[in-house]
């Protein structure tokens, strides 16, 4: 129960902090982030669909055997650059709060978690000259968001067999967006001006998943996730709503002797549903994403999984939210990552490096290294 | 236990490097930005028509800042005067009161402000009835200061801008200080200047901070120890007060402020619905068009003082405190005079505000200047009093 309890306070807090973060992330609803593990991170997102640790696929928890909860939280370095100029910046997320574990003298597993599903802070700074009683009069704008999106998912997952896994999720997307637009002038003789209102956001969805395992070594995995409408406000005052887009994801991961896992997954989203919905609220739309991604992970002792193994991966994939119409915005990363578990594997650490290339139009380009830690705890 | 440690260590380095903001990415708005700044706009409200006035009487008839004494300036002429109770004839010298043998007198003014850039100011003392009071006219004032009231005349140097001004009168002239017994021995004091150009100057009444007019008696007792022989006698004058005679206002279509009793002037606006409830103002200036140049003494320009009324009570308005600007009004400017008034303006905003939309104006320090302003009123047909904001008005930008 104190674990429980630890975890129901952590995901309240789950989310963004304040933060400088990606210039991709400004249009839409943000920079998407990923519902996985800091494991799964560490291959690229490869094993996101068959890691019990993760909020992607719901039959994934099937595999716990035991009640355990993680935490983790990521710190970010990125150079952004864009026609205007080049800009450093550092962030600090907690995207994940994750509890699983069995029901007892059943083959269910039950699962709550929050995720990041948005990233949406930014700054924005921009110059420009009025003329103001006839007299020109240089401005210095900022335009600054706080807030993002977040997914708390209730999932339940049946084992079939040993081989066959079955996962339903329930959905909540909430999460709000504070913007803070401020004006201010070179000339001493006009005050700067500013406005705050927020934006807030709510949805339902609901996700299904399966895994199958062929044989010794070979693992399917699949998933799908649909989301209603996401509901809009200004200020409590409804501005309208935003189709969510059908999520799918397949893979398959193999295990090659005891030592070597091998996945890879992709996952597609029709985000082209919100353009119109984007357009309509004043934002350049969106287009489908697509998202492949490769990793493996070596097992240093074959007896403790997670004792320091070494993880590699590889993902790329395309944004949904242009910075203008018409553009193309991908991410490229690489990713390297490990665990420590200690206690009797009670407890422990992952840590999950990556490094991420994104380019949008002409012009816009950012790089950033993403250092993500988890802690993971698990009942004796 | 050490692996704990490192745990715990990792966990507070993450926290460490964690929370922590950067500067802001640059951009260019508005073909990259998710919506537009702030909606910038200006406009000119002018006063409500008929509802601008002017009050006087906000200075007691006795209670002036300053004393003003002028020769030929537009601002009016004026002559100071002080009256001063007998002069003891006695001081107390360790317990001991012992007459004292006067052989010298000063007399001290403090000089507040001047014309700096003119020279050869001379200030003469006329010795003159001590009963004049605040009813008493210029005329009937210099009919008093002639050649033969005449006490004495002090140059001012011409590097003096503020402090004492002494005429120190040996006990050859001393008969000049002493009171008539017709008045009880109390002495009067006339005060007007000289000078090569039309010019005047502000000194310390008994209401300013450096006090007004003293006389300073300098003498000798009869004791045996030759360091207490030496004595001085100071009296302050019990009343000191001027009168100036100023020029009719152009008409009542004038609004007016400063002059010795205190006018004050009005102004009431409206401010549209769409501001009072939605902009922020970052910039708010009442431009004022004088009907005349302004009355005043070069180089020593009032302020025009603008505050902002917790309730309209007309004349008897009470003033906000916090919300007060004042800006310099010089003497003979005819341009549109412009007075920052945002912090008051801005008190006016919002829904549920109550503050009144009106401004009242007036010359500081009240009742002690030689600024006098007399602007165009809304009756004027030209030059009404307005209120130029520049306003901010949102634009909800950051949409999705």
């Amino acid at each position: 129960m104190r674990l429980l309890r630890v975890a129901a306070v952590g995901m309240l807090v789950a989310g963004p902090v304040a933060a400088q973060s990606s210039q991709f992330g400004v249009r839409g609803l943000g920079l998407l982030q990923r519902p996985i593990s800091v494991r799964a991170t560490g291959t690229g997102g490869s094993f996101g669909l068959f890691d019990p640790e993760s909020a992607l696929n719901p039959a994934s928890i099937g595999q716990v055997s035991f009640l355990n909860a993680n935490f983790q939280t990521v710190q970010g370095w990125r150079r952004s650059e864009s026609p205007a100029g080049a800009a450093s910046a550092r962030d600090n997320r907690y995207p994940g709060v994750f509890v699983a574990g069995p029901i007892g003298g059943t083959r269910l597993s039950m699962s709550v978690s929050a995720s990041g599903l948005a990233d949406r802070n930014f700054v924005l700074g921009s110059r420009d000259t009025l003329i103001l009683r006839g007299v020109p009069v240089e401005a210095f704008d900022t335009l600054a968001s706080q807030g993002g999106l977040s997914d708390l998912r209730v999932a339940v997952a049946w084992r079939q067999s040993r081989a066959v896994q079955w996962g339903v999720g329930l959905h909540l997307i909430t999460g709000s967006n504070r913007i803070q637009s401020k004006r201010e002038f070179t000339d001493s003789s006009y005050a700067g001006a500013t406005e705050r209102f927020t934006y807030s956001f709510l949805g339902f969805g609901a996700s299904a998943g399966v895994m199958v395992r062929l044989g010794r070594s070979v693992t399917l995995g699949g998933m799908v996730r649909t989301d209603d409408r996401l509901r809009t406000e200004r200020d409590s005052l409804s501005i309208g709503s935003i189709a969510l887009p059908v999520t799918v994801s397949g893979g398959a991961r193999i295990q090659l002797g005891d030592r070597l896992l091998l996945a890879g997954s992709a996952l597609f989203r029709n985000w082209s549903v919100a353009n119109s919905d984007l357009i309509v609220q004043g934002g350049t739309g969106s287009v489908n994403s697509t998202e492949i991604s490769a990793g493996l992970e070596f097992l240093t002792d074959a007896k403790r999984a997670f004792n320091r193994p070494i993880r590699l991966g590889l993902r790329r994939g395309t944004l949904p939210f242009p910075l203008r119409p018409g553009d193309k915005t991908t991410e490229t990363a690489a990713s390297l990552g490990t665990s420590f578990r200690f206690l009797a594997d009670r407890a422990g650490f992952d840590l999950a490096l990556q490094r991420v290339w994104r380019k949008g139009g002409a012009g816009f380009e950012e790089t950033a290294t993403l250092l993500t830690f988890g802690i993971t705890v698990r009942q004796p | 236990m050490t692996r704990v440690r490192a745990l715990m260590l990792l966990l507070a380095l993450g926290v460490a490097v964690g929370c922590q903001e950067e500067l802001a990415s640059p951009t260019e708005c508005p073909e990259l930005c998710p919506g537009l700044s702030l909606t910038i706009r200006d406009t000119l409200i002018l006063a409500n028509q008929d509802q601008d006035s002017s009050f006087t009487g906000y200075v007691g008839a006795e209670e002036m800042s300053a004393l003003l004494i002028s020769d030929g300036i537009n601002a009016g002429e004026a002559r100071a005067f002080a009256a001063f109770p007998k002069r003891p004839d006695s001081v107390t010298v360790g317990g001991t009161t012992l007459p004292i043998t006067v052989d010298s007198v000063a007399l001290s003014v403090q000089l507040l402000a001047r014309d700096s850039t003119l020279g050869g100011l001379k200030l003469f003392l006329h010795r003159i009835a001590p009963g004049l009071d605040s009813t008493v006219t210029l005329a009937e004032v210099d009919a008093m200061l002639t050649p033969e009231t005449l006490i004495d005349s002090v140059e001012i140097s011409d590097t003096l801008k503020r402090g004492t001004v002494r005429l120190v009168l040996p006990a050859s002239k001393l008969d000049r200080l002493v009171g008539p017994a017709a008045d009880s021995g109390r002495l009067g004091i006339g005060f007007r200047i000289k000078a090569p150009e039309p010019t005047g100057i502000r000194i310390g009444s008994l209401f300013s901070v450096s006090g007004g007019p003293l006389l300073i008696a300098y003498g000798k007792v009869a004791v045996t120890d030759t360091a207490l022989q030496r004595q001085t006698l100071t009296v302050p004058s019990e009343k000191a007060n001027y009168v100036i005679e100023v020029p009719a206002v152009g008409g009542n279509d004038r609004l007016v402020v400063g002059g010795k009793l205190g006018t004050r002037s009005i102004l009431r606006f409206t401010i549209p619905p769409a501001i009072r409830d939605s902009a922020t103002i970052i910039r708010a200036t009442l431009e004022l068009t004088p009907a005349v140049p302004i009355r005043g003494l070069r180089n020593d320009p009032a302020a025009l003082q603008v505050r902002g009324i917790l309730v309209d009570l007309g004349a008897k308005s009470p003033v906000l405190s916090n919300l007060s600007v004042t800006t310099p009004s010089k003497a003979n400017d005819t341009e549109v005079q412009q007075v920052e008034v945002l912090s008051i303006v801005s008190a006016w905003l919002g829904k549920n505000n109550f503050v009144p939309t009106a401004l009242l104006m007036g010359i500081a320090p009240e009742g002690g200047s030689f600024g006098r302003p007399e602007f165009f009123s809304s009756r004027s047909g030209t030059g009404t009093p307005g209120l130029r904001i520049t306003y901010a008005l949102p634009s909800r930008p950051g949409h999705p």
